[in-house]
């Protein structure tokens, strides 16, 4: 055969008439990284690995994830495309999460300190000698209260374990972190319409307020909401208007960024819904319907806000205020959010207030594209469960924060130093107050490391933190990729129950938390006489998760337990369409969320036996169980009357304003022209103090600069990088400027989750310090490449505690500060917090509860109450 | 090989055979010496030292002979009574190697920077492969930490004597090879650098002398292995002196178009040309 003679142009002139027969010609090989995922190939082995799905666990949103092992390491984790609320998506930081497993400054045994507190000497001991130890000192707590035995915890996602464990004990003393965290949030929604959080329709909206949220990359719940804000924007043109003291990328994504003086959403907030009132523009079959007061009422009682009013506390000029508010109530569907921003200061609860008030008014609740209640699910509880404890806990339930429902832990520091309340044994668990709190090391460094307040510290942790680093007894706990746990949140309009599932086996001698509590039970009742071992009864953590999901209605017939190892999630609502990222369900449609949940009828056989009084609330039992209108029987919303509570009467007898108002900050009204605010934030890569040990992160961001705007640099002659001096009346730290023009004139923002003292090599930078050089290999891929000097430094020391005193939330965008340039023995990451001066602070917040001198003079409103002797029940309640 | 004579045997035929003999039984002294040595830094490194242990390495004898090859202890280590000494060195151990902030002697940390990395893996599937299984001792001890690793060395060594015993030459060769083999891709790796860290960070004189023992006598394995060129790669490469370095280049050699036709081709009279002494390259094939 004559083989063609072709030269190199000749062949390629050939092929420009190939087009259509290439075309046609059959494609047989798929590139695999334009699949959704679910699977994965290793690339050196072409092995496909091992996929385990889980729930992450970094932050505390619980993205659907998978773990991709190979030979039982994590290699890689990526979103679980069959998880209807992330859709297949992680973050940054969720796609780092196996440097928690593998981190070379992970704890793997229980250690014993030796030496002071704080002083870094430790000795290696045996569980059962850690076992033995511990339970000597439970059981001489027992004897004498168990109330001195404590639990603190940060992020609790054990499913109960943790109270079981302290009920066990007969401990009430059990005190979580939400007071930092977002309690005033909670406080502000649950008396209103029930739930503690929103769930905006984004996707659906054509209006979006967003008060003090930067979604975009952090707050509750990023990843999903992120998803659904960005197809909102883009399917639907929505219109998303931002108040923030600072340009977030939330804020510079949004169409307006309004600059608001912080804590004056609430005063915003009241002023729209005044021009909504004003100008008709409420939903007043809604209000008369769904809400405990009339039209003409909130009419009357919004008189009062007007947009003048408003503008000159929040610096936000009056048209803006009003067109924003006609633009919002005209747009339908609109929905707002909000997150940290209205919530965190003094009188934070009557902030978020104002701001639900808006899709309240105009009837956007539980509307598609609207203002929708959260969609979560629950689960059961292994029985038989241990009974409530016989006494209360001062500082579990404090006296004078009988409305903060999610307690006012930030204070505890301060009642144990009073004497409020002995404690003997202190547990920690997920938590770092140390570093995470206010006050710092100035005040929990101080508690923790005072043995007559805290004779005996034991921590539950796999990481070498600033609090776990103060502890006496420290028990390896797992991070997450080794952990069972229950889960579910509801960041979604479809509610769904998860798992965290071990991924691979613990490493060293860590053991997960429930294992953990379940040792010390068993070792102090081995023979189950004392009562305790009943309770504590399973085999592992898996046997537990069966306990939790092999019986719940639905699941059970998927396969339990085994339906959840294998997918992670249920239910599994659709696939996910590669064309459009959304979920479609089996005829190829987009799955579509159920609205109007307060508008479900009750079944026949459930109104066997009610009442319906003359407002039309349908009892049962002495229950309301639901709400009467138009002649049809609707569940309502979860509250104690079945409606939205626009007026909270329980505030009232405590001398609160029932009605949605605003206060201002006192301190903020009185502070010097040359006085700043300052206010924290978090970045999309760190959260809390766990992040900066991971290196994907802090190779992203690792350093701390205080914002602040050209306005205000220009008064001090301070350009992006000198050192400055921040000064609060509790203390002072030297860090370094970054000049912008997206920070409000009086506000200087310093970022968080950096500055670390303790939490490894990497966090600290010891690695680079004298005695720590060569402590990594040299081929050591990360630590050989950490090219930053720079840790930053941590703002907590130098901001005071203060106390919402409805919500119990922490203050912490209310610290007024003095900005100047760097003196000349002022270094860089200097910082310093003085006890005396915390205690003032804390001294000076306690006058603003209920029971304190001020709380009068705050509310000249209810003049009327009779006085803290005057109330006559007791409020509050766990959550 | 030639048969080994039974002991009853009056006549020694084989004057050669008895030399073999000989030097197997020598042999055999030096892998049982060895796997000594590999115990007792296995001890050292696995755990915290029992009151037992510390009481055999304080016999005079062990001490004078450590002595002999430039091992001495301080005070803190020969002075204070056994539970005193017991107890502060298991301070130091979790300073040094079991909680934050210390040097793991995992390793899969030393050379990738994270626990349980592709030398666990490995490791693991070697001990399984020559028939061990890890059993748990007062700790959990990963498979790659430096204890188990000498500990497994030893076993060859105990194995290979035992082999040696029986004048079972292939099965000692294929043990021998398999030394060699774990310390040309494991411990050679890293054990060399590895002490000279542990030497610097120690406080106490018992950690900063044994990781002084552990390197000189890593040092001497590998060279009586004949694994002369075996990297480490936790930072313990050998310094050698500038004065011992053979050139294999010549630095001063100029740049292409600088040799003599190349500078006659640019128009340079032959006067303007340098000499250029040439230096032959070394043999770059590896020995042994």
């Amino acid at each position: 055969m004559k083989i063609p003679s072709l030269k190199r142009r000749t062949f390629l002139q050939v092929s420009a008439g190939t087009g259509a027969a290439a075309a046609t010609a059959p494609r047989l090989l798929h590139a695999m990284e334009n699949d959704l995922g679910g699977k994965d190939i290793g690339p050196v082995t072409a092995v496909e690995r091992r996929a385990v799905p889980t729930n992450c666990h970094v932050c505390n949103i619980q993205d659907g994830a998978i773990a991709y092992l190979e030979n039982d390491r994590v290699v890689k984790l990526e979103g679980n495309p069959e998880h209807v609320s992330t859709r297949g998506r992680l973050c940054a930081k969720g796609n780092s999460g196996m440097w928690y497993s593998y981190d070379p400054d992970r704890i793997l045994y229980p250690l014993k300190r030796v030496g002071a507190r704080g002083e870094g000497k430790w000795k290696r001991i045996t569980w059962d000698e850690a076992l033995t130890e511990l339970t000597q000192k439970l059981d001489a707590a027992i004897k004498e209260d168990p109330n001195t035995i404590m639990m603190k915890y940060g992020r609790n996602r054990t499913g109960g374990t943790l109270d079981r464990f302290m009920q066990t004990l007969g401990s009430a003393t059990v005190v979580n972190h939400t007071s930092v965290c977002e309690s005033s949030k909670k406080v502000g929604m649950e008396p209103t319409w029930g739930p503690d959080i929103e769930t905006p329709d984004f996707a659906n909206a054509k209006y979006v307020l967003n008060f003090g949220s930067n979604v975009l990359e952090a707050s509750y719940f990023h990843n999903p909401l992120s998803q659904r804000v960005t197809e909102g924007r883009i399917d639907n043109q929505m219109k998303i208007v931002t108040f923030d003291v600072r340009l977030s990328n939330t804020a510079g994504f949004s169409d307006e960024w309004i600059p608001v003086f912080p804590g004056t959403d609430g005063a915003v907030a009241l002023a729209m819904g005044n021009v909504i009132l004003r100008e008709d523009m409420q939903d007043s079959d809604f209000i008369t319907n769904w809400t405990n007061v009339t039209v003409a009422e909130l009419k009357a009682h919004y008189q009062q806000y007007t947009p003048e009013w408003a503008s000159k506390i929040s610096g936000v000029p009056v048209e803006t205020i009003e067109r924003v508010a006609r633009e919002f109530a005209t747009a339908k569907p609109a929905t707002l959010f909000t997150y940290r921003g209205p919530a965190k200061h003094l009188y934070g609860s009557y902030n978020e207030k104002a701001c639900m008030m808006l899709p309240i008014m105009t009837g956007n609740v539980e509307k598609k594209g609207g203002y929708c209640l959260p969609r979560g699910m629950g689960w059961p509880q292994p029985m038989p469960e241990p009974g409530k404890p016989a006494k209360g806990s001062y500082l579990s339930h404090p006296p004078d924060y009988p409305l903060a429902a999610h307690k006012v832990s930030h204070l505890v520091p301060f009642w144990i130093a009073e004497g409020k309340q002995k404690i003997n044994v202190y547990f920690t668990y997920q938590d770092n107050a140390v570093y995470t709190n206010p006050g710092s090391m100035a005040v929990w460094g101080k508690l923790y490391k005072d043995e007559k307040l805290i004779p005996y510290l034991v921590s539950m942790s796999p990481f070498m933190g600033e609090e776990t680093a103060l502890a006496d007894l420290i028990l390896p706990d797992c991070p997450y990729l080794e952990r069972w746990e229950p889960e579910s949140m509801p960041n979604s309009l479809w509610p769904w129950l998860g798992i965290r599932q071990p991924v691979h086996k613990a490493l060293g001698e860590s053991r997960e938390n429930r294992i953990m509590l379940r040792d010390i039970i068993h070792k102090l009742d081995p023979d189950g006489k004392r009562g305790m071992k009943q309770f504590w009864n399973f085999k592992d953590g898996e046997d537990y998760m069966r306990h939790h999901f092999d019986n719940v209605p639905g699941l059970k017939e998927a396969g339990g337990l085994n339906f959840l190892k294998q997918h992670g999630v249920w239910p599994i609502y659709g696939k996910l369409n590669p064309k459009t990222g959304k979920v479609s369900d089996k005829t190829g449609r987009e799955i579509q969320a159920e609205y109007g949940l307060y508008k479900k009828e009750i079944s026949a056989a459930d109104m066997t036996g009610a009442t319906v009084d003359k407002a039309g609330t349908i009892s049962k039992n002495g229950k309301a169980i639901g709400v009467k209108r138009d002649g049809k029987n609707y569940v309502g919303f979860p509250t104690g009357n079945r409606v939205i509570n626009v007026r909270i009467d329980q505030w009232a007898e405590y001398g609160f304003n029932p009605m949605p108002t605003f206060k201002r900050i006192p301190w903020h009204e009185s502070m010097k022209d040359d006085e700043l605010i300052l206010s924290t934030f978090k970045l999309n890569v760190m959260k809390q103090s766990r992040t900066a040990a991971v290196k994907w992160l802090a190779e992203i961001a690792h350093s701390n600069p205080a914002w602040m705007n050209p306005e205000t640099a220009a008064k001090m002659g301070v350009k992006t990088g000198d050192l400055v001096r921040v000064e609060s009346a509790v203390g002072y730290l030297v860090t370094k400027a970054y000049v912008t023009e997206g920070i409000h004139p009086k506000v200087v923002s310093i970022p968080t989750g950096f500055g670390h003292w303790e939490y490894g090599r990497l966090a600290t930078l010891k690695l680079k310090s004298k005695k720590s050089d060569a402590s990594h290999g040299q081929d050591d891929p990360d630590l050989n490449n950490v090219w930053w000097d720079d840790k930053g430094v941590h703002p907590n020391n130098i901001i005071p505690v203060v106390a919402d005193p409805i919500g119990g939330s922490q203050g912490w965008y209310d610290t007024v500060v003095k900005v100047t340039k760097a003196g000349p023995t002022d270094k860089y990451g200097d910082t310093e917090g003085s006890w005396e001066k915390h205690v003032a602070a804390f001294k000076e917040t306690m006058r603003y509860a209920y029971t304190g001198d001020l709380h009068r003079k705050m509310h000249p409103e209810m003049t009327a109450w009779a006085g803290p002797e005057s109330v006559k029940h007791k409020a509050g309640g766990e959550h | 090989m030639t048969a080994a004579l039974a002991f009853e045997d009056p006549v020694v035929a084989d004057p050669a055979a008895a030399e073999t003999m000989q030097d197997l039984a020598q042999l055999r002294e030096e892998c049982l010496a060895r796997a000594n040595l590999y115990r007792i830094l296995a001890g050292v490194f696995v755990e915290e030292p029992s009151t037992n242990f510390l009481a055999a390495l304080r016999e005079p004898g062990l001490l004078q002979s450590l002595c002999d090859v430039g091992i001495a202890f301080d005070a803190d280590f020969l002075a204070s009574d056994l539970a005193t000494l017991a107890e502060a060195l298991a301070c130091e151990y979790a300073t040094l190697f079991a909680s934050s902030g210390g040097f793991p002697p995992i390793e899969s940390v030393r050379l990738t920077g994270r626990f349980k990395q592709d030398p666990h893996f490995q490791v693991a599937q070697i001990y399984q492969r020559m028939g061990f299984a890890q059993v748990k001792g007062r700790f959990e001890v990963f498979p790659d930490q430096l204890g188990m690793e000498l500990m497994f060395v030893a076993e060859l060594l105990e194995r290979s004597a035992a082999a040696l015993a029986r004048e079972d030459m292939p099965t000692f060769k294929r043990l021998e090879k398999e030394s060699k083999r774990f310390w040309a891709l494991h411990l050679g790796r890293w054990v060399r650098g590895y002490s000279g860290l542990i030497e610097r960070a120690s406080s106490h004189s018992f950690y900063r002398e044994m990781a002084r023992f552990l390197g000189g006598f890593a040092m001497e394995e590998i060279a009586a292995m004949g694994l002369s060129h075996l990297d480490d790669l936790d930072r313990g490469q050998l310094e050698v002196p500038k004065s011992e370095i053979k050139m294999e280049f010549n630095p001063d050699e100029p740049v292409c178009g600088e040799c003599p036709p190349g500078l006659l081709e640019r128009g340079a009279g032959s006067a303007a040309a340098r000499v250029i002494p040439i230096t032959p390259l070394h043999d770059l094939q590896l020995r042994g």
